[in-house]
């Protein structure tokens, strides 16, 4: 590993650090802009909601103390990120007295199901059909693009309403809703899994479909582009194969969709969760959906900040793949904001 | 001039384009014609609750007996509303920053484009989310700044890019030489270059806030009190519209924001290929 | 001795929009001998570009060959280039070095590995290391150093750069290099050494002749022995370099060397006269001689129909109505190169 490679890496390194502390900051000021204090608010919000009298004495002691309320700001912000680094994220109030990390922990594993392999197999596919498109222009370029665009284009949710809809309400193929049958208690049986997978597929198929289309249209600009280059040119002018060339843009025309794929992935996050909350899914998305109508600020706050750290590691791992992969980045370069 | 008729000469003949044109200018003249034809309150109960098309043409109404027709047509108002607004923000703090730091470089391109870096990978919708939750009760106005606020990076870090290269370009030498200022230099000579490319930077936002405002309707934080596509839908799932198959209350919204969105989105990527020939589609690749 | 190449009525248009042809290289024909270096040139926009395409069998969409022929060592190649032929002439028997070799590598590729597929494609069974002994033994006789095998092309200097390319491109002992521009961003030093490796490839004959195409006057003194100029998609005059240089017949050529400075000593008496007008719009070319709205000696009958060839002196020849007038009949020996067009 050069020195500029290693140099590349603490760059960013250090410039992740900076969107992390940002964020952090931003999750923590943003909910007290609110003028008063807070907890007297929260508990308000609380209480109109629905919340009962005796606990909420308990609570409000547990909170006051929680935020540090007597300190100045700062030190609250300072409680804050110790509690953090402690792994603490607070309890819930809508749910008290869970704690947030708790309740994250189990909805995570859900939510994380159901996008990775969505983001995988839809940057690979889609990448290769664009790849294709662009190599072989004329129908199936024009076909493919426009369904391509037309999906890429819509959000996710519309296609989580309209194949619900069809495939669980007019077609009871597909179960309308949650992660598993009603009623069962998660285990490790085949009958739970097969159940489980069942309420899978269409909320991953809204997914996928979508990162297919944006893929594809993205990567067929980028081939297109490179399928015109001079070296492209050069090296077909001395007789090397169609299928080697084509490996060369491929290759090339791939440095700026992982790229791409590291800005996208905030919207994707975003997006798939929302997807969560039109099939009642059990995961990070649907906690959210229920913390937002209870006004429940710590599990708020708890999923937004992991929501945050998630992405920013994300891209981080992206960046540091795509140095590794461009030869001249490892070889040359630092970074180059 | 004459790269203006070229550029419509090139425009009518793009399917692409026409196809997207259409569209969008169908969608907006729904949404500002719509309620001016209809009149009446959006709000007013005109028939029984998730009266279905047949027994209520054209498209049913709603939980609350309301028509559904005129809650489309207001609701698009207002989500295009939203939308423009928030595109107009995005790109006006946008063009500042891009322009700034892609002109004067060095020292002062570093530490905007690195804020604006440092932006980018925050998932706005989580700024946007915990914004919403901070501010209580939003106005459409409101959404449309905030959403802009959290959306500018994008495109400031094109506009640097573009400023950038422009830059090293002569004519922009003969302007320094002339003794113009940085500022009236900025806005004579590198704005009308690029402004084009801010057309379809305006054009994407647009899409983008649109579907925006829907998510964060969909979680409960969309515009209080109004009518938008976004709260539609989030109406019609609270509802269980889906499970009922009460679909005139949630297809048509779905249809709308997708039209909105794909329209626009087909609009800029046809006008990226005007502006970039080598990725109009055709002859075959062999002699 | 016969000729290494002969092309004849050599065209290819490109496309303009649905029906339009703008007509890049109309009618040119030409031969090559062995070991020698035939320089083409002309201003910006002649065709001298898309003629080296054409020579090199890699015209592709939006040019299209209309028609022609090319032999070399008496077997046809065919020109039409594209993803879809077969490509086992190309580099063989005619090879490209490109305009620009900065874009000519792939970046991300290292030269190594080019140079291995670039091998394995007319041999798919020679193994690696055999090629990569091959490359190194060329370059050693080239006296280049070995270690730019392993370089990525970013880490190369722009001169290298365009050196490692005519290796490249001579690596399959092709008949013929056809070389586009291959100094044009180059400084002056790197460009001697360029110009210096492509006479040894001849001098070692690796490859059996070069054409040569280049603006630059200068360098076409230096190494070619025999210059071509063209205007407008088409051949005006053909020679020995010295005398097309410093003798033309042409109108369009004394036109063009009067604008030129040549350093001598001669240039301080020399005034430039520059040439009114542009090069025509290819799509709708002048009938007759092209070059005849700006020509000073222009008869009607150039405006009419298509010059004759004339041959001012052995070896030399040149596609001129006023010139037919005004020398005596071409003899009956045939003229190096141009056939009626």
């Amino acid at each position: 590993m050069s020195a500029r490679f290693r140099r590349y890496i603490l760059t960013k390194l250090v410039w992740y650090l900076v969107a992390l502390l940002a964020a952090v900051s931003l999750n923590f000021f943003l909910p007290r802009v609110i003028p008063g204090n807070p907890v007297d608010t929260i508990m308000a919000h609380f209480l109109q909601s629905g919340g009962q009298g005796a606990a909420a004495g308990k609570m409000y002691q547990a909170f006051i103390a929680q935020f540090g309320l007597e300190r100045p700001l700062w030190g609250q912000f300072l409680t804050y990120l110790g509690d953090i680094a402690h792994g603490s994220l607070g309890q819930s109030f809508s749910l008290f007295p869970a704690h947030v990390t708790t309740l994250i922990g189990q909805a995570a594993p859900w939510t994380i199901a159901l996008q990775l392999p969505a983001i995988l197999i839809g940057w690979i596919l889609g990448n290769l059909l664009g790849a294709l498109a662009a190599f072989k222009r004329g129908a199936f370029d024009r076909n493919l693009f426009v369904t391509a665009l037309a999906f890429s284009s819509i959000p996710y949710y519309a296609l989580a309403i309209v194949l619900l809809y069809v495939f669980a309400v007019v077609l009871p193929i597909f179960p309308a809703s949650g992660g598993y049958a009603f009623g069962t208690i998660p285990n490790l049986s085949w009958s739970f899994i097969f159940d489980a997978l069942s309420h899978y597929l269409l909320p991953f198929l809204s997914l996928v479909v979508i990162a297919i289309g944006g893929q594809a249209v993205g990567m067929r600009s980028m081939a297109i582009y490179e399928l015109g280059s001079d070296y492209v040119n050069y090296a077909t002018s001395l007789g090397v194969s169609d299928r080697r060339v084509l490996g060369y843009v491929f290759r090339n025309a791939m440095l700026p969709q992982i790229t791409g794929l590291a800005l996208s992935l905030g919207t994707l996050v975003g997006g798939a969760l929302i997807t969560e909350i039109v099939f009642s899914y059990p995961g990070v998305g649907t906690l959210l959906f229920n913390a937002i109508n209870a006004n429940d600020y710590p599990l708020i706050q708890g999923i937004t900040l992991i929501i945050i750290v998630a992405v920013l590691l994300a891209n981080f791992l992206v960046d540091m793949a795509y140095g590794y992969i461009d030869p001249r980045i490892r070889a040359a370069r630092s970074g180059e904001r | 001039m004459l790269v203006r008729v070229r550029f419509l000469r090139t425009a009518i003949h793009s399917g692409r384009f026409n196809t997207s044109l259409v569209l969008v200018v169908l969608v907006v003249l729904f949404a500002l014609l719509g309620p001016v034809i209809v009149g009446h309150d959006p709000n007013a109960v005109v028939g029984s609750m998730n009266a279905s098309p047949a027994s209520h043409p054209p498209l049913g109404t709603d939980n609350f007996g309301r028509d559904e027709l005129t809650l489309l047509m207001y609701g698009t108002r207002t989500s295009l509303e939203i939308g423009a607004i928030a595109g107009l923000v995005a790109v006006l703090i946008g063009v500042v920053v891009g322009t700034l730091a892609g002109f004067y470089g060095g020292v002062v391109e570093e530490a905007l484009m690195g804020a604006t870096n440092v932006l980018i990978t925050i998932p706005a919708i989580v700024v946007l989310i915990l914004l919403s939750v901070a501010l209580g009760s939003r106005s459409a106005v409101t959404m449309g700044l905030i959403i802009g606020v959290t959306s500018w990076p994008w495109t400031a870090r094109a506009v640097a890019a573009q400023t950038s290269s422009l830059r090293t370009r002569e004519h922009i030498d003969i302007a320094r030489l002339s003794g113009a200022s940085g500022f009236g230099i900025i806005v004579r000579d590198v704005i009308p270059y690029i402004l084009s490319y801010l057309g379809m930077a305006f054009t994407l936002q647009l899409a983008t806030a649109v579907l925006t405002e829907a998510a964060l309707s969909l979680l409960g934080l969309g515009p209080t009190n109004t009518i938008s596509l976004g709260i539609l839908l989030q109406w019609s799932l609270l509802w269980e519209a889906v499970r009922q198959g009460v679909w005139w209350t949630f297809i048509p919204p779905t249809f709308f924001l997708s039209v909105v969105s794909f329209g626009l989105l087909l609009l800029n990527s046809s006008l990226d290929e005007i502006y970039n020939p080598r990725l109009q589609g055709g002859g075959g690749s062999g002699a | 001795m016969p000729e290494l190449l002969v092309a004849k009525d050599l065209r290819a248009y490109y496309r303009t929009g649905l029906s339009g042809w703008i007509r890049a290289v109309d009618g040119v024909s030409l031969s090559l001998n062995e070991g020698e270096i035939l320089g083409v040139a002309g201003e910006s926009g002649c065709g001298k570009s898309t003629l080296a395409m054409v020579l090199a069998s890699v015209a592709r969409w939006p040019l299209c060959v209309q028609g022609g022929t090319m032999h070399v060592d008496g077997r046809s190649v065919p020109l039409s280039g594209g993803l879809k032929g077969d490509g086992s002439h190309r580099g063989t028997v005619v090879s490209l070095m490109p305009q620009g070799a900065m874009n000519s590598l792939n970046p991300t590729q290292r030269v190594r590995d080019f140079v291995f597929d670039v091998l394995r494609s007319h041999d798919p069974h020679v193994a690696r290391a055999e090629t990569l002994d091959r490359a190194r033994e060329r370059l050693e006789k080239l006296h280049l150093p070995a270690r730019v095998l392993d370089a990525y092309p970013h880490q190369l200097s722009g001169g290298m750069k365009q050196r490692v390319v005519a290796v490249i491109s001579t690596l399959l002992d092709p008949r013929v290099l056809i070389a586009d521009e291959p100094t044009s961003a180059l400084d002056v030093g790197a460009q001697r050494a360029l110009l210096a490796l492509m006479v040894e490839l001849l001098e070692q004959r690796i490859i059996g002749s070069i054409v040569l195409v280049t603006h630059e006057l200068p360098i076409l003194r230096n190494v070619a022995q025999r210059t071509m100029i063209m205007y407008a998609g088409q051949l005006c005059e053909t020679g020995p370099t010295e005398e097309v240089i410093f003798a033309p017949a042409h109108p369009y050529t004394k036109a063009l060397m009067q604008a030129t400075l040549v350093l001598e000593s001669a240039t301080k008496r020399q005034r430039i006269e520059g040439l009114e007008g542009g090069p025509p719009d290819l799509s709708q070319p002048p009938g007759g001689c092209r070059f005849h709205p700006r020509c000073r000696y222009a008869l009607e009958a150039c405006s009419q129909s298509v010059p004759p060839t004339v041959v001012p002196s052995a070896g030399h020849d040149a596609v001129c109505w006023w010139l037919a007038q005004a020398t005596p009949p071409p003899t009956a020996a045939a003229s190096d190169g141009a056939a009626e067009p």
